[in-house]
């Protein structure tokens, strides 16, 4: 580092003293030039215009350069009916879905990822859809959004695929006709304990989490609304309660379990449970399906009060430009083979019925990813709820917080 | 560590433990994600086997690497452009005098403090009141407006450490205006202006915030990637392609340093 800064301010000097020393004859000489000889002077305006014009050309070939890269980079604005914009989670569609997409249709995907709703919601509520065609909201969500008028209603002729879809995920309170969202992924939230550390089959119940014996074991997720949810379920009350005195209710039943807390969190979860970092907690059916690969001595138990079920939904913004290769898109992906792809790429159970049946057996016969259809029956869905009472769970969400 | 340097001091023992401490405090993290991206496991963060599965998983990911592109495209051009405006305005601002000089001078800096988040919005909203459509122009546009501050800043900080003797002279010596900038200004501020130039490409190629605001669907760039899978659980593969770029960005800096050295 010095070595370089010496020799700059070495350049610096240099180029400081030899103007200077040759500042005074050269002055002179020049006078005597100008007076003496006319045609040097010519000959120095030739040198100054050549001079001049290597400059310039410099310049425009340094922004040429700059111009050139641009053009080169330039998005396909020429041609646009061979694309598709597609905004969805990271890590629901494996890359060679949509490669081998791009290879049948010969459509250009461009492809986009967010981490959480609120993302999408902003970027397409902002100053309106910028361009994209098919998103991927979680289901209560999806509410969000047909409510306010993003969604695009989908034209179920065109959905060829649709008969494949597992009717047990359809037509729920977030979406009633299924008229907007099409479920991709969905998962559930429950219980997961390691039997190196605590017996499973004494925990049945969001109660049990109480037990004085997981004292500063317990791993939440740092989720308001599935947090309030074991509280809610656990006291028998509706978890997509409103009603400031439910909620109430269940923060302070919160407070007693917060002994018990030893952190919140929503991202590593898998790591964490693999490592056995937190040997106990609430869970998403996935994340610690996907833990089990790794460290058997894992098990999910389904809470006896009820759990949240979520699923992460493809529906067609308002504004798609591209409304047939979206429908493409939507077609391509209810393709059994393709939704069982996607499964067991991304370790997510699937919507799509038919392709339950294509998954390996240790897919298909694990309760934990695939439970059954009374399981499913004891499950609530997330639903979207105003604003306002989303204020009062925060409000009790950020004192159970700075409480713990 | 060059003997020609300045005469060294003996530092004490306690002193180099807390320089090593401090590059240590540094460089583990980088270490740790290095080692990671070799480790035979997808979710552990223990260490399960060396494998090289993860640089292959990398290598067939077209979309990731799609995305990279893009992000050294925009990281490229942007500074680019940066550098260029920046130069010409930080020269401007030096040399000339003009109406609302100091305003334009204090605005820099405002700019550099303006948090990001106040930046994208604003830049959002431009875009929209002029309907220019979200993708690389948009993220172009964002990208050379929040880097151009710094270069102004760091190529006026070197031209008023030069010598204004030097213009007269060659003025006296019969250099027009742009002689003088390309024979003179222009060399002597080079250092300024490459320093300028890479630190506008770094702010560039890891923003997240600002482009978040103005990136549309067809051009993903790769903070923003790798942004939204990292919180659903860092794949190993993005360990291996961090792990990539740092040693590229490691090879820059040996090859930077070795060319230096060979210079008399």
């Amino acid at each position: 580092m010095t070595h370089t800064q010496a020799s700059k301010y070495g350049l610096l000097s240099f180029a400081h003293h030899h103007i200077k020393r040759t500042l005074l004859p050269l002055r002179e000489k020049l006078a005597e030039c100008r007076m003496r000889d006319n045609k040097t002077i010519a000959q120095r305006w030739q040198n100054m215009r050549v001079e001049k014009r290597r400059v310039y050309t410099r310049l425009l070939s340094g922004l040429a350069a700059v111009l050139l890269s641009l053009t080169y980079a330039m998005p396909s604005f020429a041609d646009d009916s061979d694309t598709l914009n597609i905004y969805i989670w990271g890590g629901e569609v494996p890359d060679d879905v949509i490669q081998a997409f791009q290879k049948e249709t010969g459509i250009t995907v461009n492809y986009s990822t967010y981490d959480n709703n609120e993302t999408l919601y902003a970027k397409l509520t902002a100053v309106g859809n910028p361009g994209y065609d098919i998103i991927e909201p979680s289901s209560y969500y999806v509410e969000r959004m047909r409510s306010v008028g993003i969604l695009q209603k989908l034209d179920k002729s065109r959905l060829v695929n649709w008969h494949y879809l597992n009717p047990e995920l359809l037509n729920k309170s977030y979406d009633p006709g299924q008229e907007y969202s099409i479920p991709h992924l969905w998962g559930i939230t429950g219980i997961f304990v390691n039997d190196k550390y605590y017996d499973p089959t004494k925990i049945t119940s969001w109660k049990d989490l109480w037990n004085p014996a997981y004292r500063n074991k317990l791993l939440m997720l740092n989720d308001l609304r599935e947090v309030f949810s074991v509280s809610l379920l656990t006291l028998g009350l509706n978890p997509n309660t409103s009603d400031p005195a439910e909620i109430k209710a269940a923060y302070k039943l919160l407070k007693t379990l917060s002994p018990n807390v030893k952190l919140y969190i929503d991202d590593t979860v898998i790591s964490i449970i693999t490592d056995e970092d937190a040997t106990i907690g609430m869970a998403w059916n996935g994340d610690v399906y996907k833990a089990m690969q790794s460290n058997s001595h894992v098990h999910f138990i389904f809470p006896s009060e009820g759990y949240m079920v979520w699923s992460d939904n493809f529906a067609i913004a308002k504004g798609a430009p591209h409304l047939d290769n979206a429908y493409k898109f939507l077609n391509y992906l209810m393709r059994p083979d393709i939704a069982a792809k996607v499964t067991i790429e991304e370790g997510y159970p699937t919507a799509n019925l038919e392709a339950e049946k294509l998954l390996p057996a240790s897919y298909r016969n694990s309760p934990i990813i695939y439970p059954n259809n009374a399981v499913l029956d004891k499950a609530t869905f997330e639903t979207d709820i105003t604003d306002q009472s989303l204020s009062v769970y925060a409000h009790y969400w950020e004192l159970l917080k700075l409480e713990s | 560590m060059k003997p020609s340097g300045p005469e060294t001091e003996k530092t004490g023992i306690a002193a180099s433990i807390y320089t090593y401490a401090v590059y240590l405090f540094f460089y583990i993290p980088i270490l740790i994600l290095i080692v990671y991206s070799f480790n035979d496991a997808t979710y552990s963060v223990t260490w399960k086997g060396f494998t090289l599965d993860w640089y292959r998983v990398l290598f067939q990911d077209t979309n990731l690497w799609i995305a990279a592109l893009h992000s050294l495209i925009l990281a490229i051009s942007a500074s680019m452009a940066a550098a260029f405006f920046g130069t010409l305005a930080a020269i401007s601002l030096f040399r000339y005098q003009f109406f609302g000089k100091k305003l334009v001078h204090g605005l820099v800096f405002i700019l550099i403090v303006t948090p990001d988040i106040v930046t994208g919005i604003a830049l959002l909203l431009l875009f929209s009141l002029f309907h220019l459509p979200l993708g690389f122009w948009s993220l172009l546009l964002a990208h050379i407006s929040f880097c151009l501050p710094f270069v102004v800043v760091t190529v006026y900080a070197r031209m008023s450490g030069l010598d204004k003797n030097i213009f007269e002279a060659a003025r006296d010596l019969g250099a027009r205006d742009l002689t003088i900038f390309g024979k003179i200004i222009i060399p002597l501020l080079m250092p300024a202006i490459i320093a300028g130039w890479l630190l506008s490409f770094t702010l560039s190629l890891d923003d997240v915030m600002i482009s978040y605001f103005v990136s549309g669907p067809g051009f993903e760039i790769l903070p923003l990637k790798i942004y939204a899978l990292a919180r659903l659980g860092v794949k190993p593969e993005l360990n291996a392609l961090c792990t990539i770029i740092f040693v590229i960005t490691m090879s820059f800096v040996v090859i930077a340093q070795r060319l230096q050295r060979k210079q008399p």
